[in-house]
């Protein structure tokens, strides 16, 4: 899809009212690129949020006591919910929430990298809630204050606060884990090694080769990928120092910004769950590794669209 | 040294330990039913807003810490208990204007 550079009449008409503070509230509002720029946005949104239940599902079998089960089902369940909103916004653009949910290829679901992953442990598990969750707060808080489509901006009020839960679900567990050392600790620091790195990942291309972000032109964010990624270390690396968690990242005074502390970006064994510090790639290989999946994207989608299955077989 | 903390350190203790989602402490939510406090030995009674509820194993463990970080506590008991039941008046007139202002019905 080529999006055309200069923006014809009509979509720099709603540009400059955008900028001026105007807010959409339906379809009439919207020119053709805003429409496609909010469809993208809402299905790489609902998508995270749906793919985010069965890497979870799997895990919570995982939980140490009943009641640390219960906290994960009830995340898995929150996160369905918020899918749920994301694609009922897309209804109204008049995409097939149907479709978007059982009609897909498991490689067609627009969620990040990092939930093709399996989480195989109860330290991956609370890692995932801590780092991934915390991603997903950090961007869709941005978008919650920004967005120019009002919709999208009420909806946001009950996903954060849910998602407040989740990431101090997650914390909490580091802290309870990091505090009891030996091998609880081994374990937990195994899955920062290679769960920071992806989330580093997860906020996407460096602003200085973004040629154009409609999200931004169009305010249906705030901030640009390094703003977001910089917001996500400062909450994660002081967490890990605080807890005698390394992550190879750190805060760089003359810089005034934390620095990654490996070639960014790089290739990532996923089988082994190993990054590959000594094999730097340009984001075209990135892009090429997130297009090909990871090793659990099939089971994931399998989980959710053959319970459907099966239900119709009956 | 034992003997110094009273239950009125512990209430303070406990209002710094806040709802997973809302900005609220478990005390204006009216989750703490009782505190007991013996020589150092701290024994917290609590319930929760659901059987199911999702925060049962965080909360206590926060609860503890709380409790932990005061000085002169030797001890810190905490009580699940589900008699009476909790209901939502019993959220404090605080914990009601909280709520409300993030568009919660209480």
């Amino acid at each position: 899809m080529t999006a055309p550079q200069q923006p014809d009449a009509a979509e720099q008409d709603l540009i400059d009212r955008i900028a001026a503070g105007f807010m959409v509230e339906s379809e009439e509002d919207m020119t053709p690129g805003y429409k496609r720029a909010l469809i993208t946005q809402l299905t790489v949104q609902g998508d995270t949020e749906l793919m985010s239940a069965p890497a979870y599902y799997l895990a919570s079998r995982d939980a140490p006591n009943i009641n640390s089960r219960i906290a994960v089902t009830a995340i898995v369940h929150d996160e369905l919910g918020h899918a749920n909103i994301a694609y009922r916004i897309l209804e109204d653009l008049g995409v097939n929430k149907h479709w978007l949910i059982y009609g897909r290829q498991p490689h067609e679901f627009k969620h990040p990298y990092g939930f093709d992953q399996a989480l195989e442990n109860w330290a991956e598990m609370v890692v995932a809630n801590g780092f991934f969750d915390r991603a997903g707060i950090t961007l869709l808080s941005d978008v919650h204050q920004h967005t120019s489509f009002g919709p999208l901006k009420r909806a946001l009020v009950k996903v954060d606060r849910e998602e407040v839960l989740h990431l101090r679900h997650g914390e909490s567990w580091m802290k309870r884990l990091a505090k009891a050392g030996g091998e609880v600790k081994e374990a937990l620091q195994r899955a920062v090694d290679w769960m920071f790195p992806m989330t580093l990942e997860w906020f996407g291309l460096p602003d200085h080769l973004k040629r154009h972000s409609g999200q931004l032109v169009y305010r249906l964010k705030g901030k640009t990928n390094d703003e977001l990624r910089q917001i996500w270390m400062g909450s994660t690396v002081p967490l890990c120092e605080g807890i005698g968690i390394k992550v190879p990242a750190h805060w760089d005074e003359e810089a005034g910004e934390y620095a990654i502390d490996y070639p960014f970006p790089c290739q990532y064994d996923a089988q082994a769950k190993r990054w590959l510090f000594d094999e730097p790639l340009t984001w075209d290989q990135v892009f090429e590794r997130w297009k090909a999946r990871g090793p659990m994207n099939e089971r994931y989608v399998e989980m959710l669209q053959g319970a459907f299955r099966g239900w119709l077989a009956h | 040294m034992a003997g110094s903390l009273t239950e009125a350190d512990v209430w303070d203790a406990l209002r710094g330990v806040t709802d997973p989602e809302y900005p609220l402490s478990i005390v204006d939510l009216g989750m703490v039913y009782d505190v007991r406090v013996a020589e150092g030995a701290v024994a917290v009674d609590m319930t929760f807003t659901s059987i199911g509820c999702p925060a049962i194993e965080m909360l206590v463990y926060d609860v503890r810490e709380a409790v932990n970080a005061l000085p002169d506590v030797r001890d810190i008991r905490v009580e699940v208990v589900w008699s009476p039941p909790w209901t939502k008046d019993r959220i404090t007139d605080r914990g009601r204007r909280v709520l409300t202002a993030y568009g919660v019905a209480c």
